[in-house]
């Protein structure tokens, strides 16, 4: 009868928490580098459930998906195509699709009703989130901003650049100068990966491409890069890769090649993500052993106007909830508690023992805190109890916050104008670099015009014109 | 295994455990060839992804058609694929031919294992090799031009001169892995008919195509006409990982052009006529292949 009644408990005992685990609901979430095969992953997961309860007081399971291998936003969309639907998606583009077909949850009624995530947002993820509804993401503004090697930027002695003419002045010296002591003047000024997309953030609203769409005297809109403004912007660029300051590499070049010249002291400056990959820039540069530390973060060049754009027309990335979810709500509070005070910490200092450590109540951060990254959230104007950005991180945001001051004027691409879209974004694509690398003169510019409208472009203008108020 | 000798149930049983070995085959094609075939019926609808996909006609299909690019990437396909077909379609045969002719079997091994290799690395690879070896700035080629007093050559920057990069990377990586069917069907030639050829005085040449040419025409010919097939192809991964805006205008493919707007966009149904488009082409022209083949030599695929 004992063995019996002891056989009993030690089945209760078992079976009850495994139950109520049953009980617990889960919240399966897929989003890119954000694995379950990262042992940092599931410690950060395990975090976040118990400071998710101990602010709330509800239970949660979060579940990692693996996404398959390869590009994240295709193979997202098989992963949907399949029927595999987690609860909560991260997208980097490709979700208009999806949206349109009523797939993700209108979030607005979430984010009104949230306890942090609508104090976090900065003005421009509000406009985004009315003009497009299923993405949410708390980040600083997508903008890339110039860096500058320290030690080169110490050797030619200048002041801070400013306008074009400062920065043409600072970049000639560095090709003309052999700033890197090789012997050879064979530096490089500046880089960009595939197209020229960095360097337009230093230089387009210097030469008047403030906006997408530019409104001409008459009312009418026309897309900024077959105005006479983008036309002096590229005969600008002409002169920096015939003088050598542009690399004649540029259009074959791909981010990582981009870093390795700027480590290994091949070329002056970059145009890069400010925050955290700047930070990323010092650290492997710092590693790199070419005698410099440092990156000097320098404001967008002044000229018609100085500046950065920024796009309202909706999140380029973010969270979504998945319509068929069964815990939407649930779904939603996550996200909510990742944008509060205790989930920026967890997701902003990493693993306590393993990126930072906690002293006599004094949290410091450890060797290992540079591969550490925001998996959920990155709140602007959060303040931790230490500086999770360095100096370069630090600095980058802060020029990005202070010029990152005018709305673009945009509009997403309805579907049935994506193939004229395309085509007309490629005549522009291949005729820009026949422009900078010279092998078309700009007396040109007429003609590209005249193709860029016949490939589309002509469509797009009327469609923009009925849409832009 | 011809069935005019009593039937394939007899020839079966005569040689079941060459049938069985077969059946992983015929598994793979039924399941990866035939079974996705009833996707195709995507492209005659809209997509959706909670599956109640609407009927939508011709309505993909006109929209590819009277794409503004649309083209322009045929032709880039077509182009790219003929060069490839009529450049490096010979050169696997040249090269088991050459190779059929060393005498050394330690030769043979080691040439034959170096030009294997290149058939293992992914496309991601080559391009950073041949993007690298080709760099305007520091290529190991255009430097070796300087040095001999030439001018730096933008290799990959040119319509033209990109195209014969696909050409000639495509051949660096396959010639000798594609070699291989060419060098079996040699080894099959009996010894005898060459050293008959021999003792009436048969030179190297005359022998290579009074012989070994005719005797594995049939293998040239089936190779050729299922390489058509896949005409249409023109080689998604050299190129996606190869391309560059400057060049897009001439080497942007039917494949390429559909994974933009396609798969990066979530419009299965678009990719799907386009990939439906690209197959009916391709099975256009292996049964003119076929049929021009089976007139011509009187050899065909089956």
């Amino acid at each position: 009868m004992m063995k019996a009644l002891v056989f009993a408990l030690v089945l209760l005992a078992i079976l009850v928490p495994a139950y109520s685990q049953g009980k617990v609901p889960e919240i399966r979430v897929i989003s890119k580098d954000f694995y379950p095969t990262d042992p940092d992953n599931l410690a950060h997961i395990a975090n976040i459930q118990k400071a998710f309860k101990a602010k709330t007081g509800l239970d949660i399971k979060i579940t990692l998906l693996n996404a398959p291998e390869g590009s994240y936003p295709e193979k997202l969309n098989l992963m949907l195509l399949s029927g595999d639907i987690p609860d909560i998606i991260y997208f980097q583009g490709n979700d208009e699709a999806i949206a349109n077909q009523g797939m993700l949850v209108d979030l607005r009624p979430y984010v009104d009703k949230s306890q942090w995530f609508k104090k976090a947002m900065l003005p421009f993820n509000v406009k985004r989130l009315q003009n497009y509804p299923y993405l949410v993401w708390l980040a600083p503004p997508r903008l890339n901003t110039p860096a500058i090697r320290s030690d080169w930027f110490a050797k030619w002695g200048g002041k801070l650049p400013n306008t074009v003419d400062d920065y043409y002045a600072m970049l000639k010296k560095f090709v003309t100068s052999d700033y890197d002591g090789n012997g050879k003047i064979d530096s490089i000024g500046i880089t960009d990966t595939g197209n020229t997309a960095r360097i337009d953030f230093l230089f387009n609203h210097a030469f008047g491409l403030t906006t997408t769409w530019l409104k001409d005297s008459s009312g009418k809109y026309n897309y900024s890069k077959v105005s006479d403004f983008e036309k002096n912007k590229l005969t600008f660029y002409q002169k920096l890769y015939k003088e050598g300051i542009l690399d004649h590499d540029y259009i074959t070049t791909k981010w990582d090649g981009m870093e390795d010249k700027l480590y290994t002291a091949k070329i002056g400056m970059v145009v890069g993500t400010p925050g955290l990959v700047t930070d990323i820039y010092e650290t492997k540069m710092a590693k790199a052993g070419k005698g410099n530390e440092y990156l000097v973060i320098s404001p967008p060049a002044k000229g018609i106007a100085q500046g950065f754009t920024v796009d309202v027309s909706k999140e380029s990335r973010g969270y979504a909830i998945s319509a068929s979810s069964k815990n939407k709500d649930l779904a939603w509070k996550l996200l909510d508690f990742m944008a509060s005070d205790e989930g920026q910490f967890l997701d902003r200092l990493g693993i306590e023992g393993v990126h930072h450590v906690t002293k006599d109540g004094k949290v410091s951060l450890t060797e290992k805190f540079g591969s550490w990254y925001p998996r959920f959230s990155e709140v602007v104007g959060w303040k931790g109890p230490v500086d999770v950005l360095g100096k370069g991180g630090r600095e980058s945001l802060a020029m990005a916050v202070k010029y990152a001051t005018v709305e673009d004027i945009n509009f997403v691409i309805p579907k049935d104008l994506a193939p004229a879209w395309d085509a007309c974004s490629n005549v522009y694509k291949e005729w820009s670099f026949k422009f900078i690398s010279g092998e078309y003169a700009m007396d040109k510019w007429a003609d590209f015009a005249k193709a860029w409208y016949a490939a589309g472009g002509d469509k797009v203008t009327e469609y923009a014109n009925k849409t832009l108020k | 295994m011809r069935q005019g000798s009593g039937g394939l149930g007899r020839d079966i049983g005569r040689a079941f455990p060459l049938y069985l070995m077969l059946l992983p085959a015929l598994a793979y094609l039924a399941l990866f060839c035939y079974v996705p075939m009833w996707g195709a019926r995507l492209a005659f609808m809209d997509f959706s992804f909670t599956g109640n996909h609407a009927w939508a006609g011709l309505k993909h299909f006109r929209t590819l058609f009277s794409s503004p690019a649309f083209g322009a990437v045929i032709a880039n396909t077509i182009i790219i694929s003929a060069m490839k077909i009529f450049i490096n379609f010979p050169m696997p045969i040249i090269l088991a031919i050459m190779l059929a002719e060393i005498r050394s079997k330690k030769m043979i091994r080691i040439v034959q294992s170096v030009i294997y290799m290149p058939h293992f690395l992914s496309w991601v690879v080559i391009s950073g090799i041949f993007l690298n070896l080709l760099s305007l700035e520091d290529g190991a080629v255009n430097r070796l031009i300087v040095f001999f007093g030439g001018k730096a050559f933008p290799f990959l920057t040119q319509g033209t001169s990109i195209r014969w990069v696909f050409v000639f990377s495509e051949m660096w990586r396959s010639i000798g892995w594609d070699s291989l069917l060419f060098v079996a069907a040699i080894i099959r030639i009996d010894p005898e008919v060459y050293e008959a050829a021999l003792m009436d005085g048969a030179g190297t040449f005359r022998r290579i195509f009074a012989i070994t040419i005719p005797a594995i025409l049939p293998t040239i010919i089936t190779v050729f006409t299922l390489n058509l097939g896949f005409f249409m192809n023109a080689g998604f991964d050299q190129v996606f990982n190869m391309m560059n805006d400057a060049v897009l205008s001439k080497v942007d493919i039917l494949d390429t052009y559909v994974y933009r707007l396609g798969l990066q966009n979530g419009e299965f149904s678009y990719a799907t006529a386009a990939g439906l488009f690209k197959g009916v082409i391709g099975l256009g022209l292996i049964f003119a292949t076929h049929f021009g083949s089976k007139r011509l030599t009187g050899k065909g695929v089956w």
